[in-house]
């Protein structure tokens, strides 16, 4: 039997904006259902305002859902225990500028739970497998935006969590800086970790992805595995195409 | 428990590094020393009385100071983590709601404890540099300041998490502050109002901290000028503000 490393059943999230007489509500996921399999790379593609921001911050704990169930490994994702095994890249994270990579990576290893030699080693690896250990002298405030994206994958990537929830992760970043990112994230699912993203970019999802998923307006359009967009003309751009039209 | 200390220390420290390296931190040390230096002249001024003038004076101006620093600090470390989405790597981590409260509060109130600490000295070589000794009480007086610091530092987190902006949790726990410093003589009025008026002074009182428990300076001399009620008092004041807090942040989506 495979184990889901994440599992959303008919969930829905309405956003409330209070305004002066009553309130304005936005849904902007429904009746949501669908599960990645552990050790996959799973990809989210859609328009903007789709969902898929929602839909990351639903499986961090970062917002709740007012229908339906998300589980991560079979856990609620607010506790403790779940997001001991989530690593968490937000799109264009934001680090305190006047620090060196080491120490925002260090406090955040704090806060994941590690301490003393551990702490270090693990922070020194995530330097090393995101290439920013030849700038761990620098300022993040010297940083360009390909490191900045580089920094927040090292901290998700501090605790070894199991599964990596990945916002944007190649957005707006340069040639090199995406194959070296593509590069990492195909050896962090090499030795067995879950990878969810999303993106804008159709290439890039086509190229690390096994399983795509397309949202349309707050709803799952369609799930393509692999071997469908490599049978169909046109690929997978083809399929997200017809799908979002 | 076996997590809360480490993990709430870890903000703390972080917060606490975070407000010392702000760049206002500095513009306010100095605002401080030009202020506490400037108490010298009404010190002359106050001919025979030069040594309690320059103590009062200079202790009233370091707990203005710092209310200043650590109030726009409490009013903006939540709503900054949000905007900045900072929150984000810190609440997709294991770290309980209440840890990551516990530690932005720990980290303003160490700022108050070290800039009261290091303006205290200021203020001692000064007195040492006019010829005057430390007055009894004064560990006391700036021990009053900081809990008092620590009571509002508590109450301006509490209203940043419904308040919509920075500058309005300012105002509001300037209110409280100065409410805070009134509370024996709204008492008196309570005590000389009947009807409708008593009861909502008297509703009134049970909302505002009293402040006033804590002005060790006003009795600076005494063996020991602030009470163990007063400290309780404080502590309840503090506990209220943060399980109030934590119970609006723990329902906040980000």
């Amino acid at each position: 039997m495979t184990t889901n490393a994440v599992s959303f059943a008919g969930v829905e999230k309405t956003y409330k904006r209070p305004r002066l007489l009553g309130a304005v509500y936005h849904t902007a996921v429904q009746d949501l259902s669908f599960d990645i399999p552990a050790g996959e790379i799973t990809g989210l593609l859609g328009l903007n305002g789709a969902g898929k921001t929602t839909i990351m911050k639903l499986l961090t704990g970062l917002l709740f859902p007012n229908a339906g169930t998300v589980q991560v490994f079979g856990l609620p994702p607010s506790g403790q225990a779940a997001k001991a095994k989530v690593g968490f890249l937000p799109e264009l994270p934001y680090f305190p500028p006047q620090l060196k990579p080491g120490s925002a990576l260090a406090y955040y290893g704090r806060l994941s739970g590690l301490s003393g030699k551990e702490l270090s080693l693990a922070a020194e690896e995530a330097l090393q497998r995101t290439g920013l250990e030849p700038h761990a002298d620098k300022r993040i405030s010297e940083f360009s935006k390909g490191m900045l994206q580089r920094l927040g994958l090292a901290q998700a990537l501090l605790h070894k969590p199991d599964l990596l929830v990945l916002d944007e992760p190649v957005s707006g970043l340069d040639p090199l800086a995406i194959h070296d990112i593509r590069k990492l994230l195909a050896g962090l699912n090499a030795e067995g970790r879950t990878i969810f993203l999303s993106s804008h970019s159709i290439s890039e999802v086509e190229k690390l992805c096994g399983r795509v998923l397309i949202m349309v307006r707050g709803r799952l359009a369609k799930t393509v595995t692999r071997a469908e967009w490599e049978a169909a003309p046109g690929g997978l751009e083809a399929i997200f195409v017809e799908a979002v039209k | 428990m076996k997590t809360f200390v480490p993990l709430a220390w870890a903000v703390a420290a972080n917060s606490f590094a975070e407000s010392v390296r702000h760049r206002f931190f500095t513009l306010f040390t100095v605002f401080a020393f030009t202020a506490i230096y400037a108490s010298v002249l009404a010190g002359v001024m106050a001919v025979d009385e030069e040594a309690r003038v320059l103590a009062d004076l200079g202790l009233a101006l370091m707990e203005l100071t710092t209310l200043a620093y650590v109030l726009f600090q409490a009013s903006s470390s939540l709503l900054k983590e949000a905007e900045t989405k900072t929150i984000y790597l810190v609440f997709s981590r294991p770290v309980p709601r209440g840890v990551y409260l516990a530690g932005k509060m720990g980290g303003v109130m160490l700022t108050a404890a070290f800039m009261l600490g290091v303006m205290g000295l200021m203020h001692v070589a000064l007195l040492a540099f006019r010829g005057f000794p430390v007055p009894a009480g004064y560990g006391w007086a700036l021990a009053g300041s900081f809990m008092k610091l620590a009571v509002i530092t508590a109450f301006a987190f509490f209203v940043s998490l419904f308040s919509t902006s920075a500058v309005s949790t300012l105002v509001i726990s300037g209110i409280m502050w100065t409410l805070g410093h009134f509370v024996s003589e709204t008492r008196f009025m309570a005590e000389q109002a009947s009807g409708f008026k008593a009861a909502l002074l008297k509703g009134t009182l049970l909302l505002i901290p009293n402040l006033q428990l804590f002005n060790a300076r006003d009795v600076m001399g005494a063996a020991c000028s602030i009470t163990p009620a007063a400290v309780f008092a404080g502590a309840a004041w503090i506990l209220a503000a943060y399980f109030a807090s934590l119970w609006l942040l723990a329902g906040k989506e980000f």
